[in-house]
């Protein structure tokens, strides 16, 4: 009762506190914000559908009709650079997730010596930033003649993967109760059946996670690919992009909508997986921030 | 959503498992399972191979003359001490930190952000405006700073453009082609700078605040920037320790939007130590001398790394985990 009373007059003030705190100038603020933030790619987004003429008339505003042929033009170029990314991208995830599934399994579920010291091995790479290693990489990639080939592109990344997937799932795995190993295990299972029937559905978060962070990386990766392919079939589309933009000279629309279609994937995992994608940006799984 | 099912399922069949499974876990706590190995033998030889061999070639060869695929002569600290006159090598370092520094520096305006997107009262707008934040992110980095140089650019580029059309011709600049101006352009790329971690952080930070601080602040009378002085930022201290070495580490590692938009020009106005580092290594054949470079770049990472390694185990709820 006397808790009421007390509470009564204090919420008067305060939701007229809070009604006029927020109005609209919240909202104008943070629309503006948002706008100078979108602008450029919206900007990339209407010249990608005007011709030159276009461009030159109605610099600003869109211009119709919307020429939609530049993504043609653009896509014809853009594509092996995109295959390329995409193929990458594949075989990477396929590595790593298999490596660090099978190397995760082992450090949660396994006892034996010496098995903290490798761990320590595992997560100590994280502190080695790949732009410290890369001379000495091109140098031993350059010895085993893989330059100029898919691999050198792949068989880094997947290594470079697979330590913090490795960290992931054993941390994952660990959270999985061990009386669901058990009882299967009471029921006959293997091994390789526990890996198949358990770890491999219950893990698929990390996979999602791991797999998404593969492909952002193979999309913003630049100095390796840049250093080790030369052959411009090979190029994925970070560096592939640099390319085009040389081809594509002043023809602002074909060139932004190369630039609008090398962006789309991300932007599609973006869209529809963001807990993941932001979970992974901040370099672990979601719900764990 | 389809994830969290398995979170719901396992502790029912716990629940069932639990008095089945008791006596039987000993036995596999004394097993020593000597298939543990096989299992870690293509991770360790991938991690062997592609990560530890290069790490210890590159600092073995910092204290040679190395001429891959050719004779290489041991040349003991002679890189380190080249380094150190290097007058372009500190010129870098001195670009890098202004380039930290306006990078803290930028983020009042993440941290404005979050502070306006808390305020929201409707969860939704929140999620609306927050996504809308951050959509930047998703854009290729190599795409975001091809869009940035055709905005800079000094005939068709969107800022000159504008300047005209509003009359201020005068102001209309080769922003990435004047040394004075180069740096700072790139910089501002990516402005308002708000779709990065830091942005995440603080309106992560901000939305853990229990409601009731908020309403008890309210109640006593406090208003905006008293709150975010009083209670948003010392809330946001452990947050803004780990940001600032994960900035370090980051601007460590700078240099592929210098490399697109200026390679480091004009005049070196824009290198970075990554930039020279390559040069060093790719131009000028020096490989062993590249290599004492970016020696010198692992263990200044090493050392920022081991610092968050540290903060984090002192304080374990921090927002952010795995880094």
């Amino acid at each position: 009762m006397s808790a009421a009373t007390i509470e009564a007059p204090s919420r008067q003030p305060r939701t007229r506190v809070k009604r006029r705190r927020s109005g609209a100038p919240i909202h104008v603020a943070l629309i503006a914000i948002v706008a100078v933030g979108l602008l450029p790619y919206l900007f990339v987004l209407t010249t990608s559908v005007k011709t030159n003429e276009q461009f030159a008339t109605s610099y600003w505003a869109p211009s119709f009709p919307l020429h939609f042929e530049n993504y043609a033009t653009a896509w014809n170029q853009i594509a092996p650079f995109m295959l390329v990314s995409v193929v990458v991208a594949a075989i990477s995830i396929v590595g790593i997730v298999a490596l660090s599934l099978l190397s995760g399994y082992v450090f949660a579920r396994f006892q034996f010596p010496g098995r903290r010291f490798f761990f320590t091995l595992v997560i100590a790479l994280l502190m080695v930033p790949s732009i410290a290693s890369l001379i000495p990489l091109f140098v031993m990639m350059r010895d085993l003649g893989l330059l100029n080939t898919l691999w050198v592109l792949i068989v880094p990344r997947i290594a470079g993967g697979a330590v913090l997937g490795t960290i992931l799932m054993k941390t994952f795995i660990e959270g999985i109760p061990q009386e669901l190993f058990d009882a299967a295990r009471v029921d006959g299972a293997g091994a390789g059946r526990l890996f198949r029937s358990i770890m491999l559905p219950l893990s698929l978060p990390v996979v999602g996670t791991v797999s998404l962070l593969t492909v952002i990386g193979v999309w913003n990766d630049f100095f390796w690919p840049l250093l080790t392919v030369t052959d411009n079939a090979l190029k994925p589309v970070s560096v592939g992009l640099l390319f085009f933009r040389g081809q594509a000279g002043t023809d602002y629309g074909a060139m932004f909508a190369g630039y609008m279609i090398a962006s789309l994937p991300l932007l599609l995992l973006f869209l529809f997986l963001s807990k993941y994608f932001l979970a992974g940006i901040q370099g672990g799984l979601p719900g764990s921030h | 959503m389809a994830i969290q099912t398995p979170d719901r399922v396992v502790p029912d069949t716990v629940a069932i498992l639990a008095d089945t499974t008791a006596p039987r876990r000993p036995r596999r706590r004394r097993s020593i399972s000597w298939g543990a190995y096989l299992g870690l033998a293509p991770l360790a030889i991938m991690l062997g191979v592609f990560c530890y061999y290069p790490a210890a070639s590159g600092i073995f060869h910092s204290f040679w003359n190395w001429n891959p695929g050719g004779e290489s002569t041991f040349t003991g600290l002679e890189n380190y001490a080249t380094m150190m006159s290097d007058q372009l090598w500190w010129e870098s370092f001195k670009n890098l930190g202004i380039i930290f520094l306006f990078g803290v520096v930028s983020w009042v305006i993440p941290l404005a952000a979050a502070e306006l997107l808390i305020s929201l009262r409707s969860e939704r707008a929140q999620f609306v405006y927050r996504t809308l934040l951050i959509v930047p992110m998703a854009f290729p980095g190599v795409v975001t700073a091809l869009i940035w140089s055709f905005l800079y650019q000094p005939n068709d580029g969107v800022i000159n453009t504008f300047l005209k059309s509003i009359g201020l011709d005068a102001l209309a600049q080769n922003w990435l082609g004047d040394p004075h101006l180069a740096l700072i352009s790139l910089l501002f790329i990516g402005f308002p700078f708000i779709a990065g971690l830091p942005f995440l952080m603080f309106y992560s930070t901000l939305q853990n605040v229990p409601k009731e601080i908020f309403e008890a602040c309210s109640l006593d009378g406090v208003n905006r920037m008293q709150r975010l002085f009083l209670i948003d930022l010392p809330l946001m201290g452990r947050q803004v320790q780990l940001l600032l070495v994960l900035v370090i580490i980051e601007t460590l590692q700078y240099g592929f939007v210098a490399y697109i938009l200026t390679s480091g020009g004009p005049d070196n106005a824009t290198t970075v130590p990554v930039l020279h580092m390559l040069s060093e290594a790719f131009n000028g054949g020096n490989w062993g001398y590249a290599a004492a470079l970016s020696t010198t770049l692992f263990v200044l990472t090493v050392v920022f790394s081991t610092i968050v390694a540290v903060a984090k185990r002192r304080d374990s709820t921090t927002n952010v985990k795995g880094m």
